[in-house]
């Protein structure tokens, strides 16, 4: 399974969840998936991908939340694993792209190459429902048993690299303004609060 | 009813709260901050007690590191809440490229708290470049910050400077000197 292979795998499954995905290749494949308001599209702040979803998932608890990662984003911010396996929130499902390669800046190796296993860094830090899924059948039925049970979720998804084939709107405050008014919290009537 | 009256009268022998921690709390509060992203120092322990004590509608989450506690804040604040984050002077230097890349480029607010070290009396020498680093860096970013000088001007710098941030869609920091949180005290 490629990497976009598994985000077509993924878009398929998605209703009314948020998604904040990483940048660069992840969000790429995303966009080229099927876009759609509830992605949050992130242009940098590379490793906080898995945080900005912890934080959308404190806020709203009446929605499942999902962030897209990836192996290197993830290895740049693993204390993000513990804070999450602490807060607990059970609406949060993390998957992460791990190809073991930092494919965007070149497709330079990351330590999940090796001996790295994120899954069970995700476990050693109290995150109890893991898995590492390697074809689609497998992360289909994961995404789905993920809905099912209360979470926080970490799958970890083994992917080869693809080429990606499309990119996001550039505009940062866009897909920040579609992304809150998809979710009923619309930025101008918060700031009208001011 | 929520105010800095309350502040100073020492219970079962523990130390009174400082009237500072208690106007920056009515401040967030009133700022309409519910939620509070943080990694720890000793002042702002006493911010997270009367939290803790005073306002039950108050969550605060312990962030591994500074930069994940802007990405948390951030997505708190996509979900509709208004963040406050409180760090140490030294743990801003954590969070430079989330700042810009994440709540600047997309005009994403939160209010900082930031406990500052490095200024006079200081006795870590390695807490004093960042400690000088900080002013520069926030104008560099184009970040407002404010001191609060005095325990009774605590409330309302902290109401402005929330006023400031979620009004205009950027970061706003409130910077606690050692002369407030540890007055005359060993630094």
């Amino acid at each position: 399974m490629n990497r976009f292979d598994a985000t077509i795998c993924i878009s398929k499954t998605l209703t009314d969840e948020p998604v904040v995905v990483s940048l660069g290749h992840p969000a790429y494949d995303l966009f080229a998936a099927g876009d759609r308001p509830l992605n949050f599209y992130t242009w940098g702040s590379m490793g906080l991908t898995t945080s900005i979803a912890l934080g959308l998932a404190l806020a709203r608890p009446d929605r499942r939340v999902m962030a897209l990662d990836g192996d290197g984003s993830l290895l740049m911010n693993l204390g993000s694993l513990a804070t999450i396996g602490a807060c607990a929130p059970p609406n949060l499902i993390v998957v992460v792209m791990d190809n073991g390669k930092y494919g965007t800046t070149g497709g330079q190796d990351t330590p999940t190459s090796g001996a790295a296993d994120l899954e069970a860094t995700a476990r050693a830090m109290g995150i109890r429902q893991t898995a590492t899924v390697r074809d689609e059948s497998a992360l289909t039925a994961l995404l789905d048993l993920s809905r099912r049970t209360r979470g926080p979720w970490l799958v970890v998804a083994k992917v080869e690299e693809s080429s990606p084939t499309a990119k996001p709107p550039l505009d940062c405050e866009f897909i920040k303004q579609r992304f809150m008014g998809a979710l009923g919290n619309p930025e101008e009537k918060e700031a009208a609060r001011t | 009813m929520h105010s800095t009256a309350r502040q100073g009268q020492p219970e079962g022998g523990t130390p009174a709260t400082p009237a500072w921690a208690c106007g920056v709390c009515a401040g967030l509060h009133a700022g309409g901050c519910r939620e509070v992203v943080y990694v720890p120092d000793n002042p702002l322990s006493h911010i997270l007690e009367v939290f803790k004590r005073d306002y039950p509608d108050v969550r605060a989450t312990l962030a591994m590191r500074e930069e994940e506690a802007l990405g948390i804040a951030a997505g708190l604040y996509l979900g509709g809440a208004r963040p406050a984050v409180m760090m140490q002077s030294s743990g801003l230097g954590n969070t430079l490229n989330a700042l810009g890349s994440l709540l600047l480029a997309y005009r994403i607010p939160a209010l900082f708290v930031i406990s500052m070290r490095g200024g006079a009396g200081e006795w870590n020498s390695a807490q004093v470049p960042m400690g000088r680093a900080v002013v520069p860096v926030l104008d560099a970013f184009g970040i407002r910050h404010m001191e609060i000088e005095r325990d009774r001007s605590a409330e309302e710098t902290v109401r402005a400077a929330a006023a400031w941030a979620f009004g205009s869609r950027i970061p706003a920091a409130c910077l606690l000197p050692r002369s407030l949180t540890v007055p005359g005290g060993r630094q």
